[in-house]
């Protein structure tokens, strides 16, 4: 029904003039909230919005306005990943001629002091940027109500009840905690970002960027790190070789990895957590962090009640133009679960703005979606992997690679490799995959990214000078072919 | 009379040989007793001639005295004369190239990859470049780009050590350089790289000439007390107080190096602002930028003469007064392509008036069978445009497709990436361009506390558009590309006024 309404054109219009009090009405100011909010009111839009009150560490009852990417994800993580780097750079800076202390003292508690600064400048921009925008602010918790109408729960308990023509669910996510016994004893991504003190020992369970980038942060600290993962290698979904490598390196900066492995149960003891893993082996550790997954924030919406959809895992469910099995509501970014990162939730925001109203149905496009691990050193890609280009591409498919120790390491002698790749259709010389493994790499993709978006051919990749010296230079000028993969015969599944 | 230089017929010939890898699968001893050093003896024995061969004086003609005699003395070589029948004239190789650098290495590999025998010859190896002394890989690998850059990541670690405190991170004691250990393990890093070879001298059916470029100090008196790049890259000490005369790149680079390793740096340049031909709103950032980093900037001072005190210090004397007190008086004045000693006007290779040898757009010189890349050519001196025209050469001569380049770039600190048209010769190609720019403090620099800002800037053909489609990779500066939405400025040709008119407009910030 809703996709009629679409094609129509008349996207939630109705036969009588019904007053709403708001045009839009979105829970949660998070990167899809914030944007989806101030991108609607500049087409016109009256937009309220709700947030839980802010708080570092989330809870079904605290958040802030900015979202996990300002307040516990993206910011942050790329703030302590800084600090963790200049460890492993001071070192390096011996070989280069500088004479450093022999000790170098790390102060995390100025680091996270710092780090809560900046979050709260941004917090209190994003406030800004909706005040500027028209759009009014509520604290407390929303939820749904009716198809046009929604609740804010404040702090002191008082309820106000809003209507709106449109809702927008944009609650995001949050920390899974596995069910192992002594749960309680770890920690998630949340509160590693607020930790009072500097683990010296830690283990961590999961294998996705989460586990990966905070087994860096702590190693480039000085802590020990036992990384525990299920599979043989970290990172399942990315291209192969490249989870090879960033194994490899994590390895090379002296984290310990447990691959095959799961954690049993967790006691406290005076010398602080004992772990014991699936194969017998005890550890020990001051932290011991869960980054097993994030599940979308979807419990206490209230929408059963109201008859919105979700999955299996919670998340709503909707269409290509975010709109789920109810017309006037609509939902974006994690708590979608399609694409969990910031800037598609900053598109998915800006089309569902477009689409409601600016008149022009958008979808958001997922095709070439570029996105960066920001281990040390960090993983980066856009398009398909090497995997993913033989199951789906048609055709042969060509494999450029090229490994090199950087520049850099030549002087200080760290030996830890730089891995680019290009995969090219064969047939039609596009490059439909990128990926590096080095340090850099995030700043590097985005250029590629623009390259992959505009269909750009190997041979024009080629034919684009290099930037000399520099890694970058490297993707334009992978002259051989290292492996050429034909294309598979049989007719692909779902599974 | 048929010389190597005369007009051969550009037919492929094939041979068997691949000598140019030999280039890197032998090492010679590094004792070299003649001044032009070419290739290994042992060829000999794979060349299609047995005989030894003459080579007239005219045909070594291009080369200097010295080191024809040297030759002459070493071999003796013949020219093939052209059968008298029509039949195709043999050379000892396809292909001969003097130089090599990134244009020389690269045009001899791919040419030879394409089935042409090659020869590459090269001058020895030093750090400081010379009439007589040079080395494999050319100025990038060993007194350019390479040299440069690992000295750039040197000299960055101060901001970092400065950075690294709003992060948490404190030293006993402030960091301090020394620069012995950066030069030895500099130098253990270019041993790495390069290669001697040794041998002797053949005819060739094309001759490339890829000789480079060296850096230029005006005749002023003192000069004797001034270094070049080449030494700055090889100092003995470090500069405590360093007088740098020049605005290109190559001077901001060093003023970037000897700032971070703690010298005091002056940069004085003729101009009212460094980078001329950059986008001026670049050169206004990177000035500023440089600025905040303690380097102070001497604009519109020419310099006159550089006088030694009684202390061992240096004066700078320019068109505005005297600086004293410097250790080192560096010059980043220009380079000028290698040509002087060659001879090639004798042979009839013209020159341009700063010594380039001209070429048309597939590298070739007003002799048929002489051609030239890279920095002796004076296009854009870049090794990746040397590369391509290098290789663009071998395409053209064995398999026959040329290429144009189009790029620029600059490691100044905040070092600077540039590509495609700047602000001001966007306008003047198309008139109507809507200009987006961002300026913001990176995230880093919000926790150091330092003053570094980021800038940049899309120029956007109004008629045409593009790039906002694609995501951004976050969090990263990267992603600004891709997500300025609004035009800072618009600047529309208007078809009365015209170019002034447009211009007034850019400059209002409309």
């Amino acid at each position: 029904m809703s996709r009629k309404m679409l094609i129509d054109g008349d996207v939630g219009e109705t036969t009588e003039e019904t007053h709403y009090d708001f045009d839009l009405f979105v829970i949660g100011a998070g990167s899809g909230g914030v944007r989806a909010s101030r991108f609607s009111a500049q087409y016109g839009a009256k937009v309220g919005i709700c947030e839980l009150p802010f708080h570092p560490i989330s809870s079904e009852v605290v958040g802030g306005v900015g979202g996990t990417c300002v307040i516990r994800g993206c910011v942050p993580k790329k703030i302590l990943v800084y600090g963790a780097s200049f460890g492993p750079e001071i070192q390096d800076a011996r070989e280069y001629g500088w004479q450093v202390n022999e000790k170098i003292d790390f102060d995390w508690k100025k680091l996270l002091h710092k780090k809560t600064e900046e979050i709260l400048r941004l917090n209190g921009i994003y406030k800004r940027l909706l005040s500027n925008a028209g759009v009014k602010l509520f604290e407390g918790e929303g939820r749904i109500v009716g198809p046009n109408e929604v609740e804010v729960i404040q702090l002191d308990g008082t309820k106000l009840s809003y209507t709106a023509k449109h809702i927008l669910i944009a609650t995001g996510s949050r920390a899974a905690r596995p069910a192992i016994p002594g749960q309680e004893l770890a920690i998630t991504s949340d509160e590693a970002l607020s930790l009072d003190e500097l683990p010296k020992r830690v283990v961590i369970l999961g294998a996705g960027y989460i586990a990966v980038e905070f087994a860096s942060i702590w190693r480039g600290m000085g802590s020990t790190v036992n990384l525990c993962f299920r599979k043989e290698l970290p990172l399942r979904g990315f291209d192969d070789e490249m989870r090879a490598l960033v194994a490899r390196n994590l390895e090379g900066r002296g984290i310990i990895l447990h691959p095959q492995t799961n954690l049993t149960q967790l006691v406290k003891t005076e010398d602080g957590i004992k772990v014991t893993t699936d194969h017998g082996e005890e550890l020990m550790a001051d932290a011991v962090l869960f980054a097993t997954g994030r599940l979308p924030n979807t419990k206490r919406l209230n929408l059963q009640a109201v008859g919105v959809e979700v999955d299996s895992a919670g998340a709503v469910k909707v269409d290509e133009f975010s709109r789920t099995n109810v017309s006037s509501i609509w939902a974006i970014g994690d708590a979608t679960n399609r694409m969990n990162l910031t800037p598609v939730a900053l598109m998915e925001g800006t089309l569902f703005a477009k689409t409601v109203f600016g008149n022009e149905p958008s979808k958001p496009d997922y095709s070439n979606i570029p996105c960066a691990v920001f281990c040390i050193p960090p993983l980066s890609v856009v398009g398909v992997s090497e995997e993913e280009a033989i199951e789906k591409a048609q055709g042969d498919i060509l494999v450029f690679t090229s490994t090199f120790n950087p520049m850099k390491n030549s002087i200080s002698g760290r030996q830890e490799k730089t891995l680019m790749k290009l995969i090219v259709s064969a047939e039609t010389d596009k490059v439909i995959g990128a990926s590096m493994c080095g340090p850099d790499a995030a700043e590097i993709m985005q250029g590629i990214a623009v390259a992959l978006k505009c269909g750009a051919t190997k041979a024009q990749f080629d034919s684009t000078v290099g930037i000399h010296p520099s890694s970058a230079e490297e993707f334009v000028t992978m002259r051989s072919v290292t492996r050429r993969i034909a294309a598979a015969g049989k007719p692909k599944t779902n599974l | 009379m048929a010389t190597s230089l005369s007009t051969p017929k550009l037919s492929t010939t094939l041979s068997s040989s691949t000598l140019q890898t030999l280039l890197y699968r032998h090492k010679f001893s590094t004792q070299n007793h003649s001044p032009f050093i070419i290739f290994p003896q042992s060829l000999s024995s794979s060349s299609r001639y047995s005989s030894s061969f003459n080579l007239s004086k005219k045909a070594l003609g291009f080369l200097s005295d010295h080191r024809r005699n040297a030759i002459l003395k070493s071999r003796r070589f013949a020219t093939r004369a052209d059968s008298t029948n029509g039949a195709e004239p043999r050379y000892d190789y396809d292909l001969f190239t003097i130089g090599a650098g990134s244009g020389g290495v690269r045009a001899s590999r791919f040419a030879s990859n394409f089935g042409a025998s090659v020869a590459v010859c090269e001058l020895p190896f030093a750090t400081i470049s010379s009439d007589t002394t040079g080395g494999v890989g050319g100025t990038c690998v060993l007194r350019g780009c390479v040299p440069k850059k690992l000295l750039v990541y040197a000299s960055k670690y101060s901001h970092e050590f400065e950075e690294s405190l709003g992060f948490g991170w404190s030293y006993g004691s402030e960091p301090t350089h020394d620069w012995s250990t950066l030069m030895a393990n500099k130098n253990a890093e270019l041993q790495r790289l390069t290669v001697d070879v040794d041998g002797k001298l053949y005819t060739a059916k094309n001759i490339l000439v890829s000789v480079g470029g060296r850096p230029f100090i005006p005749e002023i008196p003192g000069r004797e007390y001034v270094i070049d790049s080449d030494a700055a890259l090889d100092l003995p000490s470090k500069p405590t107080k360093i007088a740098i005369v020049g605005g290109g790149y190559i001077a901001l680079e060093f003023a970037g190096i000897f700032n971070g390793l703690q010298s005091e740096v002056h940069v004085f340049i003729r101009q009212k602002k460094v980078l001329r031909g950059f986008d001026e709103e670049v050169r206004d950032f990177v000035a500023e930028q440089m600025s905040l980093k303690g380097i102070e900037f001497h604009p519109e001072e020419s310099p006159q003469a550089v006088i030694k005190s009684s202390d061992g210090s240096f004066s700078l004397k320019t068109n505005k007064g005297t600086t004293e007190g410097f250790s080192h008086v560096m010059f980043a004045t220009g380079r000028k392509p290698n040509t002087k000693n060659l001879g090639l006007e004798t042979v009839g290779v013209k020159l341009d008036k700063n010594g380039a040898i001209e070429v048309d757009e597939y590298s070739r010189t007003s002799v048929p069978s002489i051609w030239a890349v890279g920095d002796v050519t004076d296009r854009m001196n870049l090794t990746p445009v040397a590369l391509m025209e290098g290789g663009a050469l071998a395409k053209t001569l064995f398999a026959n497709e040329p290429t144009k380049p189009d790029f620029r770039y600059l490691f100044s600190q905040p070092p600077i990436g540039q590509v495609g048209l700047s602000e001001e010769q966007a306008i003047a190609a198309y008139g109507d361009i809507n200009v987006f720019t961002a300026n913001f403090r990176p995230l880093k620099a919000t926790l150091s506390g330092l003053p570094d800002k980021v800038f940049m800037k899309l120029v956007v053909c109004a008629k045409t558009d593009q790039f906002d489609a694609t995501i951004g990779v976050h969090p990263t500066s990267a992603e600004e590309f891709v997500t300025m939405r609004t035009p800072t400025r618009k600047i529309r040709n208007s078809p009365s006024g015209g170019k002034a008119d447009s211009q007034a407009k850019a400059a209002a910030g409309v």
